[in-house]
């Protein structure tokens, strides 16, 4: 009896396969889903738990510990500590500091933020990387010239403290362009400032590798039978970059977050009384010797968030596209080859 | 054997030598007294944020007038002293303390001769009026206090046109005449005000901060980087000529000092700790003072009482806060309690305008704690407005104090947003009337002299209310109470004008244009190289240069 030929696989499920047979990204994907799972109920252990907000204070209360009455901040300041479940979850990581507000509370809203700011900013800032990437490597010419140069410029600046800067002073004054206000605490602020700043890192090698995808004979069919501009970049270019873009997009959310921890961190980013991550490591600075764990935890939580992003990333991207290192690469070599103007040239990929 | 035992002899005695020689130092050492007892070497102090102006017309925080107090000398100063002693008003430029006509109204003084500013130049008399009319020209917060009182000088703060008629200077016998429009018991101690020290007359009539004014006290500022720092040396002309002149002022021990701004409180506390820093004028931020107290208190670290109030204002002059009864249930919603941790026990609780300490300081409580009177209140009040923006520095903890009375506003039902600002141009941004939505926010207020005029008319009197450097962040202006403020202004102080001023306090508390909420303590906090016990703290100009001295 011959046998039966074995069922074929579609590339995604190809690479769904690859991804699970990856033990390290398979746990940390675990660990992001947890930590999804952690900041998805902060509104459950806030009502149902700690029964307070992110944002309420309780510096002259009470709570009530084996019989005994703990000042929730003491007349000396000094705010009371983890009493995991002593107090029936309240308090369960301590008051932040001398404001006695639930630091498991702000835990997890302020991860919220966090994570909304990194996952919103890597969207915009991934979105746009795509347009202005294959705008310039399907034109070429002009375009691949103005939008190149505004990315080199971008990507020349120092980009950090260029954001801090307009981070203050949006934070202060807040944002006002004809109809669009924006108060100083809008978190529309930090996540523009982000997605901006980040473009030119997925942009680039965007554009390197809709250079050499244009030159395939897929894309000299399509446009031979009529294909117009949008219909070949969109229809035929994009989904040959799906596998990048989901790559970067990933790593984007991690790249995105520490810059949000560091403008939060330096008064740029979320605004008081707002919590996020990283303004909830200032917070702890302060306090660093009478209660660590306020600085330890929210630092602990963005290290274990970038760590997992970065090895699904990596993961995704071997997954999704095996020789996909090796076609980026080519696609930056060919880039650097090409030059500004999107000539001709550089070797071509296999 | 004899020659080596001789050969290592001498070798022993030439390292007792280089140890000995190298342990005497030079007199320039930055780290020590240079060896020579406690004169020379280099302070090196840190502060929190950069002073408001390193203009002498122009300060008006705790941080510019400790920073200018050894630098520009008025005609009359206060005793370099701690205390209650430090507020005795004595002899500065002028020889004499004036003399006051028989209709009080009538301020004669006459200049010191051979006194010369850091340049060389020559001290006139007529440099006071001219400093006079460029504090009042640049629209100081210190002007109302004499552009109500000197003849002429509100004309002159309408035309900008002078000089002054009431001042009357001349430079040969170095006379000055102040005539007053009438009486006014605090004159003589708002003379002792930096605003009015004498200055060149070819000084710019614009903010000096960054190039300050030669000096007639023992320092000189040589060097200012608004936001960074800024550096003294000794003023050339004091050993030559001023400080023989005015013996009752202090020299200095140290021939200069370096100060750096350094915003991190916690890394100030540290780097006084290790020595990196010889002194922070700060106190230690709320989460070290509990530890920088037990561990340091008696051999650097010092508690110092002030006269002063820390408060919550409200703009009373736009919704939602022009309403009494919004204001007044701020006032119950305010639990001074809280404030009290947030301080870690460096305030003390109060609603009331005068602090403990000032004369016409009278106890009393309008508004106890009580959040549902207070919503209460509001449900009945309606504001129409329920937008709020709530201001407030980044000093700790100053920043939680608004942060805390941004949450009692939300509490109350109000739409809030918070602004924190650096804490080196705070109080000139919510000073200056063109920046939007100065609704409430956070402020304090610290002695100028021991008189209760002091806390009422530059801070609630409505002529006190001025476009930029404004101090009456409330906008409060009530006729009735700013003739108070002026009567009494009028009066020397006595058992009855105290007694008058403690009504006023409760008077104006009634209408509630603040929500005060306590007195502060700050601190002397210096590096083990420093004699503690001869650094000063005035109640007026905080911590004198003049004071420190190395060991």
């Amino acid at each position: 009896m011959p046998n039966e030929p074995s069922a074929e696989r579609g590339p995604w499920s190809l690479a769904l396969r690859r991804f699970f047979r990856n033990r390290l990204a398979v746990a940390f994907l675990g660990v992001f889903v947890l930590i999804v799972l952690f900041v998805l109920a902060a509104p459950l252990w806030a009502e149902h738990v700690a029964e307070t907000g992110p944002n309420e204070e309780h510096i002259v209360e009470q709570i009530t510990v084996d019989g005994e009455k703990l000042d929730v901040v003491s007349v000396e300041g000094k705010p009371i500590g983890p009493q995991w479940f002593a107090a029936d979850g309240k308090f369960f990581l301590g008051a932040d500091g001398r404001l006695g507000r639930d630091e498991m509370v702000r835990l997890m809203y302020g991860g919220r933020i966090s994570l909304l700011v990194a996952i919103s900013a890597a969207l915009i800032s991934t979105m746009l990387a795509v347009v202005l990437g294959l705008l310039a490597g399907y034109f070429r010419g002009w375009t691949d010239t103005v939008i190149a140069r505004v990315l080199d410029a971008i990507w020349s600046l120092p980009v950090f403290l260029i954001a801090l800067s307009i981070g203050v002073a949006l934070a202060t004054g807040g944002f006002k362009l004809g109809p669009l206000e924006l108060s100083g605490g809008s978190l529309i602020i930090p996540i523009g400032i982000i997605s901006i700043f980040t473009v030119p890192y997925i942009a680039r090698p965007i554009r390197g590798q809709v250079l050499a995808l244009s030159e395939k004979e897929f894309v000299e069919a399509a446009v031979a039978q009529g294909a117009g501009p949008l219909r070949v970049m969109f229809g035929e270019i994009l989904p040959n970059l799906a596998s990048t873009v989901i790559v970067f997009f990933t790593l984007m959310i991690a790249n995105a977050m520490i810059f949000e921890a560091g403008l939060s961190f330096l008064g740029a980013g979320v605004q008081p009384p707002n919590s996020s991550w990283g303004a909830m490591i200032t917070t702890g600075v302060e306090l660093l010797k009478v209660q660590p764990l306020l600085a330890i935890l929210p630092g602990a939580m963005i290290m274990l968030t970038v760590l997992s992003l970065n090895i699904i990333g990596d993961a995704l991207r071997d997954a999704l596209d095996p020789r996909g290192k090796q076609r980026l690469d080519a696609a930056l070599q060919f880039e650097a080859q090409a030059g500004a103007t999107g000539t001709q040239g550089g070797a071509a990929l296999s | 054997m004899k020659k080596l035992g001789s050969l290592i002899a001498v070798l022993v005695l030439a390292a007792v030598a280089a140890i000995g020689l190298a342990s005497c130092g030079g007199g320039d050492d930055e780290t020590s007294g240079g060896g020579q007892g406690k004169q020379g070497g280099i302070l090196k102090g840190t502060y929190a944020s950069f002073p408001d102006y390193m203009d002498p017309a122009l300060s008006y925080t705790a941080e510019g007038w400790t920073a200018m107090a050894d630098i520009y000398v008025p005609l009359l100063t206060y005793k370099h002293a701690s205390g209650d002693e430090g507020s005795e008003v004595i002899p500065g430029l002028a020889e004499d303390l004036p003399e006051i006509g028989k209709d009080e109204k009538t301020y004669t003084l006459k200049l010191r001769p051979g006194l010369k500013y850091s340049d060389g130049t020559p001290v006139k008399a007529s440099d006071f009026r001219f400093a006079v009319e460029r504090m009042i020209q640049l629209n100081s917060g210190g002007s109302p206090f004499y552009i109500a009182a000197i003849e002429g000088a509100e004309k002159f703060a309408e035309t900008k046109k002078g000089p002054i008629p009431g001042i009357k200077t001349n430079d040969k016998t170095g006379e000055i005449v102040i005539s007053l429009e009438k009486p006014r018991g605090t004159f003589t101690n708002e003379l002792g005000l930096m605003f009015v020290a004498p200055l060149p007359q070819d000084t710019p009539i614009e903010d000096m901060s960054a190039n300050p004014p030669p000096a007639t006290g023992p320092y000189v500022i040589t060097k200012s980087q608004p936001g960074k720092g800024w550096e003294y040396e000794r003023n050339p002309y004091w050993a030559k000529a001023n400080g023989k002149a005015m013996p009752d002022l202090p020299d200095g021990s140290v021939d200069g000092a370096k100060i750096t701004v350094v915003r991190n409180e916690q890394s100030q506390v540290d780097d006084v700790e290790n020595g990196t820093y010889q002194w922070m004028q700060n106190p230690p931020p709320a989460s070290r003072y509990a530890e920088v107290k037990e561990n340091f208190e008696g051999t650097q670290f010092r508690v110092e009482p002030t006269i002063s109030t820390y408060f919550f204002w409200m703009n009373n002059q736009q919704p939602p806060f022009d309403d009494l009864k919004v204001r007044q249930a701020v006032n119950y919603a305010v639990d001074d309690r809280a404030l009290e941790r947030i301080y870690a026990g460096q305030l003390t609780g109060s609603q009331q305008i005068l602090p403990p300490g000032m004369p016409g300081h009278e106890e009393f409580e309008l508004y106890p704690y009580d959040l549902a009177k207070a919503k209460q209140m509001i449900k009945e009040a309606n504001p129409s407005d329920m937008d709020i923006t709530v201001w407030t520095d980044t000093e700790s903890p100053n920043n939680e104090a608004g942060e805390y009375f941004n949450e009692v506003l939300k509490e109350l039902g109000f739409n809030t947003n918070l602004k924190i600002l650096n804490a080196d141009n705070y109080f000139t941004v919510i000073g200056n009337q063109s920046t939007p939505d100065l609704d409430a926010g956070w402020a304090n207020w610290f002695q100028d002299y021991p008189h209760p005029n002091d806390f009422f008319q530059p801070l609630l009197a409505g002529e006190s209310i001025l476009p930029t450097n404004n101090g009456n962040f409330a906008n409060f202006d009530d006729p009735a109470v700013n003739k108070k403020i002026s009567e009494l202004g009028e009066e020397q102080l006595g058992p009855e004008e105290e007694a008058a001023y403690a009504e006023l306090d409760e008077e104006i508390m009634k209408q509630a244009p603040w929500a005060p909420y306590g007195n502060r303590n700050l601190t002397t906090f210096v590096s083990d190289e420093i004699e503690f016990d001869n650094v000063i703290f005035n109640p007026t100009f905080g911590h004198y240069l003049s004071s420190f001295e190395f060991k």
